[in-house]
């Protein structure tokens, strides 16, 4: 069974499938839904920061830098209209159950300083809860 | 670089205590009174006295101190340095072990079931109030004598906070990378130090699972002392404790949980993976040197202790398994399952980074000069104990790796013995514990034969009708009869120290 999730970029950032967990990741003016996982540890690629130079993340748990390439091929296939956006979720997650979130996004916020310490979240990385939109299965 | 006995990972005084207060000490002691019948009437619990049974299986509650009687020592004096390896410091170190420990939930892998008495004795209200009794006097007993042995660098300052731990790091073989942080791991270095000793003595696998034994007696419970740090309110350095503690508990994944693998790491070479299964095998330093990091994390003065021992351990354990792993490998083969020590000699090159910039820098940086001292004290406190520590596996591995020699030799001075014997019948089913003696002494069978359990051993060293075996002071030992009685004399005898 194929499955989608129409959510609203306006008021969310964040689908949870099962145990995984997607982000809205905005890279070259687009804004792409990507697997917030680390391919290190699994540390959540939301919370990281950017390098210096823009091109990769940062990870918050160990500091590995990843490639922001590399994490937008881990997008998920997504049709646009205005700020509704409809989400094509993997084949292999069955009846996983799905919600739309927002949190605080920090691999979208300008690159750090060079002198910050890798891997330290702000203080302010809090994460804000909301309740989801309707998930349809076709 | 070698992790030694490698016991530490995770886990004070002027006076005993750490951060500074003398005065909070008074009181602290078992001397006599009220505090000295807490100590006895703690060991004379059931679950702490000795039974039967060498490995002890299904029931982490059942922890022997060691003979009867040995509840009534004074530990009012603290230990020395020199005494660091004497029989007060094994019967303080089982007692604080236990005390630590009652505050950790300990449950029987195969179901509570039997053990349920057990379970209700060891978090019941007698012995925590004892527990809590004479925990703070033990302390003292063994903690003390860091104030005297260990040096007081003058390290004052942040940068000379930071050139002092590049250093030590770098004279302990673990020298930071071309980044000026990550701590360098050479998968390929040939094996040295005390895991080449292993490898290279007559009985290798005994040898080799000692060393696991002294790790499983912070690794089947890993990061639980570390647990004791990660509430409370101490800005970034607390987030950054928690970044470590998630890895130490695999993200919450049991199969990824280091102590999971660590118990797959023993199940491959045949050994218990019960929590203290070998309890009677736990050297005198290892338990205190695991104790020394529960006790830091159990009271919070020693928070500047504990987070610069971390980040000091932390750097050198990269290698450190790195080593191990490649020693067990050259002694089991391809049989062992060493992905526990592969894990550390990749996540500790992070958490060497993240303790260094993050906790010991990191409170330098939040805190000031003020607590410098006691950052430095954290890490001259580990150096020692784990040189101390190292010193008393190699002398135990050189013991009970040559008992046969041991034997002949206790034949050659059973003449010289003192006139002090002590004579005792073993059966079988008697109550069985290890101990260490103050001085050198001669074991002498009489009569029938008797197991001397040194290490974790199917084949343990049998003496027969009139066999003299020499056991070294502060060699750890137990005898267990091997014919339906059995007969020991055991006297003392002077011997140069430099004999062993």
């Amino acid at each position: 069974m194929t499955r989608v999730v129409v959510m609203d970029l306006s008021r969310y950032n964040t689908v949870m499938v099962g145990h995984d967990r997607y982000f809205v990741l905005d890279t070259d003016g687009r804004r792409l839904l990507v697997r917030d996982h680390c391919p290190h540890r699994g540390g959540p690629l939301s919370l990281a920061r950017r390098t210096p130079d823009g091109r990769r993340l940062s990870c918050p748990w160990h500091g590995t830098k990843v490639g922001v390439a590399a994490v937008r091929r881990t997008s998920l296939p997504m049709v646009r209209s205005g700020d509704e956006a409809v989400v094509l979720l993997p084949s292999d997650t069955g009846p996983a159950p799905v919600s739309v979130i927002h949190k605080e996004i920090l691999a979208n916020l300008p690159p750090e300083e060079p002198c910050a310490a890798d891997g330290l979240v702000p203080p302010a990385a809090l994460e804000r809860d909301m309740n989801g939109e309707a998930v349809a299965c076709l | 670089m070698t992790v030694t006995t490698g016991t530490f990972t995770t886990g004070t005084v002027s006076g005993g205590r750490p951060g500074v207060d003398v005065g909070r000490l008074a009181g602290g002691t078992v001397a006599s009174g009220d505090r000295a019948g807490d100590l006895a009437a703690l060991c004379a619990q059931r679950i702490f006295q000795p039974g039967p049974e060498v490995y002890i299986t299904g029931n982490p509650y059942r922890r022997p101190i060691g003979a009867p009687g040995v509840g009534e020592r004074d530990f009012s004096v603290p230990a020395t340095e020199a005494e660091f390896l004497g029989s007060g410091q094994l019967i303080a170190g089982r007692v604080l072990c236990n005390a630590y420990e009652s505050d950790m939930i300990l449950l029987p892998p195969a179901g509570l079931g039997t053990a349920k008495a057990d379970f209700d004795l060891f978090y019941g209200d007698e012995v925590r109030r004892l527990r809590d009794s004479v925990r703070p006097g033990l302390e003292r007993y063994s903690y003390a004598f860091l104030d005297d042995a260990v040096p007081v660098p003058a390290v004052r300052t942040f940068d000379e906070l930071q050139e002092y731990f590049l250093a030590e790091v770098g004279g302990a073989g673990a020298p930071a990378d071309a980044s000026g942080s990550n701590p360098a791991v050479d998968l390929t270095a040939p094996v040295g130090g005390t895991m080449r000793f292993i490898t290279e003595c007559r009985h290798p696998e005994e040898a080799a699972a000692l060393h696991l034994i002294q790790l499983a007696l912070d690794a089947l419970t890993e990061a639980s002392a570390m647990a004791r740090n990660l509430g409370g309110s101490y800005g970034l350095e607390q987030s950054e404790l928690f970044k470590i503690f998630v890895d130490e508990f695999g993200y919450g994944v049991y199969g990824a949980k280091h102590s999971t693998i660590f118990k797959e790491m023993l199940a491959s070479v045949g050994l218990h993976t019960d929590v203290h299964a070998y309890w009677n095998f736990y050297l005198t330093s290892s338990l205190v040197g695991v104790n020394y990091f529960n006790w830091l994390t159990e009271d919070h003065r020693g928070v500047f202790r504990y987070m610069a021992a971390v980040s000091y351990l932390e750097w050198l354990f990269a290698q450190g398994f790195a080593d191990t792993g490649a020693m067990l490998r050259a002694v089991y083969g391809d049989r062992v399952d060493a992905a526990y020590c592969d894990e550390h000699a990749h996540i500790d090159i992070h958490h060497g980074r993240m303790t260094y910039e993050n906790l010991l820098l990191g409170l330098a940086r939040a805190h000031g000069d003020l607590v410098v001292p006691e950052l430095v004290r954290g890490i001259e406190d580990t150096k020692l104990l784990l040189r101390l520590g190292d010193a008393d596996f190699r002398a135990q591995v050189s013991w009970a790796d040559t008992l046969d020699e041991h034997t002949a030799a206790g034949a050659a001075l059973a003449s010289a013995a003192n006139d002090d014997g002590v004579t005792a019948t073993l059966r079988p089913d008697d109550p069985f514990s290890t101990g260490v003696h103050d001085s050198d002494r001669l074991v002498e069978v009489t009569d029938g034969e008797v197991d001397v359990h040194a290490w974790a051993t199917d084949r343990p060293h049998r003496l027969g009708k009139g066999d003299v075996l020499l056991v070294p002071r502060s060699r750890l030992h137990g005898l267990k009869a091997a014919s339906a009685q059995a007969r020991v004399t055991v006297r003392t005898i002077e011997r140069n120290p430099h004999d062993d």
